[in-house]
């Protein structure tokens, strides 16, 4: 064990999540309490709650600490059908109680799966993570939201513009930034026969004639690049071509 | 020089490595843009960049060819960071030398110029009422075509 006597103390907080996937039918017999075991949440609280206080004599090289709070919080995920599991805990003391958070909800979600095993076998655990901490001397922490994807032009084929030789000939489309989310549309293959003609016009016509949605390609600003260039409605496709949609850039 | 990359950059660090061993060079000029917490919407927490892999890269260079071929110089350096960022952070980087000022200002300017209304890069805010896609702006296009302007007179 690190030895702590001369660390300042400072008041911590440490917040860690995880997450149980389930049948949506477990998930509404949780909600509405008809599970045979008895009340699922109020049991896996007073679990989570314990395991925390119990870290040392799990986690060979954690301190026992006088924790001064331990919060468990329960969020029922239908889209998902998933349990969010949230834990706290604070302290002034020396040391960090992050171990602590995520020890709480590593039993609270063992204690979920637990009390519905009866009903459901597949349910699974995951996502355990630290989302914050703060106090002590490395500093505060926050996990970085994910958000969108952060590169979605990168090619699939090493050289674009380059035919497959055995390949049906073929368009690659590719709808980026705000286009993407506008048309729910990432990528997209199309063959190069039904196009109207062999141009981006004849493109865009051919997409709309297989989707009403890409009737957006020609609303607003919409720019496009073939094999990465800057291109127009009279640009020349050939087979292989790479064509890209996109809204006017905004970087710098 | 040009890289597209998720980690911070340090200016300083940056000109100096183009200075390195150089006596050449008589001027240098450097150009950071940060995320600002206000845009279209007050209180902008975070911004993710999003860009077009592979063309990127292409477009960066032919801006830079083309302040090679406008000005004289001694050599450029082009980052441009992609992912999440915060305000304060650095997003982007043009470090130009020259052997007179007026070229390393004026291809420094044009630089970012056409970087604004070239390069496939995208910026999504998130702020405090939600999260949205900037709009260009029609005062980058001016600044663009000013240069289009010189080059015909």
């Amino acid at each position: 064990m690190v030895d702590v006597a001369d660390k300042v103390e400072s008041q911590r907080e440490a917040v860690a999540s995880g997450r149980i996937r389930m049948h949506p039918e477990t998930l509404a017999l949780l909600a509405d309490g008809e599970l045979p075991k008895g009340d699922v949440l109020a049991t896996a609280r007073i679990a989570g709650i314990q395991a925390a206080k119990r870290t040392p004599e799990l986690i060979p090289l954690c301190h026992a600490l006088p924790l001064s709070k331990v919060a468990i919080e329960f969020r029922l995920d239908e889209p998902s059908s998933s349990v969010e599991v949230s834990a706290t805990c604070r302290l002034n003391g020396r040391t960090g109680v992050e171990m602590e958070a995520l020890t709480a909800v590593s039993v609270a979600c063992l204690t979920l799966y637990d009390m519905c095993k009866a009903v459901d076998k597949d349910m699974e655990i995951g996502e355990i993570r630290l989302e914050s901490k703060t106090g002590g001397k490395s500093g505060d922490y926050r996990r970085q939201a994910v958000s969108s994807p952060i590169v979605t032009g990168a090619s699939r084929h090493a050289d674009p513009g380059l035919a497959l030789a055995t390949a049906e000939p073929t368009v690659h489309i590719k709808c980026l930034a705000e286009l993407r989310e506008r048309l729910g549309v990432s990528d997209l293959d199309i063959p190069f026969d039904t196009l109207e003609s062999a141009d981006i016009a004849g493109l865009k016509a051919a997409l709309i004639a297989t989707d009403a949605r890409f009737a957006g390609l020609n609303e607003g600003r919409v720019l496009c690049a073939v094999n990465q260039v800057m291109g127009g409605d009279q640009t020349p496709l050939t087979d292989g071509d790479e064509v890209a949609f996109f809204p006017p850039v905004t970087g710098g | 020089m040009i890289r597209v990359q998720q980690k911070a950059f340090d200016a300083g660090a940056e000109q100096q490595a183009l200075l390195q061993g150089r006596s050449d060079i008589g001027a240098v000029v450097s150009f950071t843009g940060l995320v600002r917490d206000f845009n279209e919407r007050p209180d902008v927490r975070a911004l993710t960049l999003e860009h077009y892999a592979g063309m990127t890269e292409r477009a960066l260079e032919a801006i830079v060819e083309d302040a090679e071929s406008r000005w004289s110089l001694q050599g450029v350096r082009l980052i441009h960071r992609v992912g999440c960022l915060e305000p304060g952070d650095p997003i982007v980087l043009v470090v130009v030398a020259s052997a007179h000022r007026r070229s390393a200002f004026e291809a420094c300017d044009f630089i970012m110029d056409y970087l604004k209304t070239r390069a496939p890069f995208w910026k999504k805010e998130h702020t405090a009422s939600g999260n949205y896609w900037v709009a260009e702006r029609s005062s980058d296009h001016q600044d663009a075509a000013r240069w289009e302007e010189e080059c015909n007179n």
